[in-house]
């Protein structure tokens, strides 16, 4: 059971967290814009104060939550190289020999 | 690092900007607009009596009595940053000791969404119309007028004076009758 919790993703991606920001700001500036002409014509301010915070409950449901749909464009690692033995070379020892010759 | 946290943060600064933006939107749209309407008052009794003054420096002081009427329609002042009105009578004198007095004689709170076209009649005044001396006998030209402290959502909180005065003329003789 404990497992199953675990194994849920939490993460956003790169462009997840662009379109997160991009829809809560978006969300509160429509209702903002909504609910200052709503109250500009029913002349109650009020009004633009409950738009504003329907704005932002919805904006707090759809960006608060990691959905899946901020999960679609992950990066694209370079695939892992093969792990292989690294064999020593054994330098030949006539090389290093230095005949003197008198 | 993108969290729940931060997003939650992100999201609660961002609407606090923009909500203090509307608000400030409110304010400006209503700031330059005139919020003086027309008021009839009619006095329909005048009475002076020279009573003892405990409130202040003197023994005696004149003490008048006005019985008035009050029309006004408030409404073109109820805007959406308007959300209270405190309405007060005013009577403005001179005497000898002192050009301008003020005295409050009457006011009224009125809400928003309360009744705002006031229709007032033979309405006594709700506070005691002291003079500091005998200013008040024989005195010809006493002003009422109807003002206003203007309560808004956000802005500047205006005193506003309502067009339209009512002057009326103090009797020379004292009352002493014990009824009014």
């Amino acid at each position: 059971m404990l497992s199953m919790f675990k194994s849920i993703p939490t993460h956003m991606d790169y462009k997840g967290q662009k379109l997160a920001e991009q829809i809560f700001q978006g969300i509160i500036l429509v209702s903002a814009a909504i609910g200052f002409i709503y109250g500009l014509i029913v002349q109650q301010f009020g009004w633009t104060v409950y738009i504003m915070l329907a704005g932002f409950t919805v904006s707090c449901l759809l960006t608060l939550p990691p959905w899946p749909m901020y999960r679609k464009s992950p990066l694209n690692w370079q695939p892992a190289l093969p792990e292989t033995p690294a064999e020593t070379r054994e330098k030949p020892q006539e090389n290093q020999k230095k005949k003197k010759h008198k | 690092m993108n969290t729940v946290l931060s997003r939650a943060n992100s999201l609660f600064a961002f609407s606090l900007s923009v909500m203090a933006a509307l608000t400030f939107g409110c304010f400006i749209t209503t700031a330059f607009k005139d919020r003086s309407v027309p008021v009839d008052i009619h006095v329909s009794k005048v009475m002076i009596k020279n009573v003892d003054d405990f409130t202040g420096p003197r023994e005696r002081s004149d003490l008048g009595f006005v019985t008035f009427d009050l029309f006004a329609n408030l409404q073109p002042i109820f805007d959406w940053n308007v959300k209270e009105l405190f309405l007060y009578l005013t009577a403005e004198y001179s005497t000898k000791s002192n050009t301008l007095n003020q005295v409050v004689l009457w006011d009224k709170i009125v809400l928003r969404g309360d009744n705002t076209k006031l229709n007032l009649k033979d309405v006594k005044s709700k506070y005691f119309f002291f003079d500091d001396g005998n200013g008040l006998r024989a005195n010809k030209n006493i002003t009422l007028t109807l003002s206003w402290n203007v309560v808004p959502n956000a802005g500047i909180l205006p005193l506003v004076m309502g067009s339209g005065h009512k002057s009326l003329a103090f009797p020379e003789t004292y009352e002493t009758a014990k009824s009014y």
